[in-house]
């Protein structure tokens, strides 16, 4: 990784609900055409996988690419809190996220990287835009009643050993899901997911990159495979880095790194 | 309230957030508080929990710098080989540097969680600006070196069973009807015992190099708040490697060790995140005025950095970078 690679954290969108981003700058030797917006997951998984993706926007922009990180309303470091999220508000995030990384890299072309729930509204937004050069999908959440399920499995799972809260010590307005409360509204927004219905097409090349460790049940490609002229799915052998670890480890799938940046370098080369 | 993004440190390569009060007029703040990262988990802290006590603590009147030791979060690797335990106090210094230039701010509270805690400790040792420390499931030496040993999971397994299965009626028919791995049980109650032991004959020698540290710390009148998730082995780890000088100086109120019933390490529910910024907010308001006092009749003219390991280099110039300010 090159070491005079410059990194700017700043806040965005001042006036109104203030958006806290990070902006890779390219590397200067293979200036491309394209800037890459990378969409995080939420909550836990948000924690789990941002090293990951701090890396692979290390290794966009060292391939030439302006990348931007950014955290959504109520997540992260952005204002608000997690209990007043919602789903419209964040695909309007990603939005104002793609004004801001074109005013900052001068480029009209823009990639969306999103994970898990973050690849789902990238794709929401995508469909709304029409305006989106190409995108990558790793391990997307194509029907949110799986994945509230997987949830609340998880957060079983985790918290099996704990004493068990108390009636009165249970939120009527929330839910909560390891340490993140979310409002009953933002769930039933989840629930409400199917990526399967976006009827049109809403990118150019679209790169669907799957664990081999996700259960064979879950076939969420069949549901994204329409939304591009161009699709390529890669199967690599990676853990699901947005779970927790045994030893709170956080990891950086460099396989999946290196399959995006070399997919993103032969599509915008 | 605002939050502001920086970068600072002698390569400007040390990536935070500055959250603080609106105030009026010319007024400026004059206390602050820094937050050290939690293991590897970059700024936001676990559950996004040090976000919240950024902003409750900026509510209280708090300067709150929250960021990101070199390698962690946003922050760029170090290239000069110095170990995290000599880097993490540098950077946390290099943090003081940061806003005494930028907000004139002289004297620290700090608070941190896991390896976060332990780097708090570290500075506060060695740094006369550092007039308190509230630490989060503190890590110990020992439990420094348990999590790098190939023995964590039986040290896990014994801390599960003495915490929960001993009180389990599910373990307990497990165990009388030979669903139980009697092998693995055997493994851990010696390991537990060896333990012990090896704690007992520790107990008889003099005091360890911790508890010399606590003591010294409590005589320049720096407050040590422990704050401890009983779900978590760490507490025993202290209550261990604290000793009689941590029984000592809680019952002199010089010390104070808080228990949060029913937390885990990582605080993974929102009622335990409740009752830690519950704490933390009156520990920490109560540090700020046992510390002003402090300033109010004590002069520093004796007092000296006795840091024994960190480069005069090291604690270098502070600058601020970008960014740009949002108000909340």
């Amino acid at each position: 990784m090159n070491s005079v690679q410059k990194i700017l954290p700043f806040y965005f969108r001042l006036s109104d609900k203030p958006l806290f981003g990070c902006y890779h700058e390219p590397s200067t030797s293979r200036p491309r055409s394209c800037g890459i917006l990378i969409c995080q997951p939420v909550g836990h998984e948000y924690v789990n996988s941002h090293r990951a993706l701090r890396h692979l926007a290390a290794r966009l922009a060292e391939a030439g690419f302006p990348v931007l990180r950014f955290d959504y309303y109520g997540c992260g470091d952005s204002s608000g809190n997690s209990e007043d999220a919602s789903v419209a508000q964040w695909v309007k995030d990603i939005s104002a996220a793609v004004v801001e990384l074109r005013r900052r890299s001068g480029l009209f072309r823009i990639c969306m990287v999103g994970l898990r729930l973050g690849a789902t509204l990238a794709t929401l937004a995508a469909a709304q835009r029409g305006d989106v050069e190409s995108m990558v999908l790793w391990g997307p959440v194509a029907e949110g009643e799986n994945y509230f399920d997987e949830l609340l499995l998880l957060e079983r799972e985790m918290l099996r050993f704990r004493p068990k809260q108390r009636h009165n010590q249970k939120s009527d307005v929330q839910i909560e899901i390891l340490g993140f409360p979310w409002s009953h509204a933002f769930i039933a927004e989840i629930k409400d997911i199917n990526l399967g219905i976006i009827a049109q097409s809403i990118t150019k090349n679209l790169l669907l990159l799957r664990n081999d460790s996700e259960g064979s049940a879950n076939n969420w490609q069949d549901r994204v495979v329409h939304l591009a002229a161009r699709v390529e799915h890669r199967c690599l052998k990676a853990p699901e880095i947005w779970l927790p670890t045994a030893d709170g480890s956080l990891l950086v799938p460099a396989q999946v790194l290196q399959a995006v940046v070399s997919w993103n370098s032969e599509i915008h080369s | 309230m605002t939050e502001e993004a920086v970068l600072f440190g002698a390569r400007q390569s040390l990536a935070g957030i500055v959250t603080e009060p609106v105030i009026a007029g010319d007024a400026r703040v004059t206390k602050a508080v820094i937050l050290l990262n939690a293991g590897i988990v970059h700024r936001v802290g676990p559950g996004r929990i040090y976000v919240k006590i950024a902003r409750e603590l900026a509510t209280m009147g708090f300067v709150v710098l929250r960021f990101d030791f070199s390698g962690i979060g946003d922050s760029v690797v170090r290239h000069d080989h110095l170990g995290f335990d000599r880097s993490s106090v540098a950077e946390a210094q290099e943090a003081m540097e940061f806003l005494h230039a930028t907000k004139g701010i002289e004297h620290f509270l700090f608070l941190g969680g896991c390896s976060g805690a332990l780097a708090s400790f570290e500075t506060a040792s060695c740094d006369p600006r550092v007039m308190g420390a509230v630490l989060i499931n503190f890590q110990t030496a020992d439990s420094q070196n348990e999590e790098t040993s190939p023995d964590l999971p039986t040290r896990n397994a014994a801390h599960y069973y003495w915490k929960y299965a001993l009180f389990d009626s599910k373990s307990w028919r497990n165990l009388l009807t030979g669903e139980t791995d009697y092998r693995q049980v055997i493994r851990v109650l010696w390991f537990e015992l060896e333990r012990r032991l090896k704690l007992k004959k520790r107990e008889q020698r003099s005091a360890t190099h911790f508890e010399g540290r606590l003591q010294s710390l409590a005589a320049r009148g720096v407050q040590v708040i422990f704050v401890c998730s009983d779900g978590d082995p760490r507490l025993r780890d202290l209550r261990e490697a604290g000793g009689r000088a941590l029984k000592q100086l809680c019952a002199s109120g010089a010390v104070v060790l808080d228990i949060i019933r029913g937390a885990d390490h990582t605080f993974s529910s929102v009622g335990d995140q409740k009752r830690l910024l519950q704490v933390v907010r009156q520990r920490i308001n109560a540090m700020h005025r046992h510390a002003a006092t402090r300033l109010a009749v004590a002069t520093y003219s004796d007092e000296t950095s006795s840091c024994q390991f960190l480069q005069p280099s090291s604690a270098a110039q502070a600058g601020t970078n970008t960014a740009q300010r949002g108000d909340l």
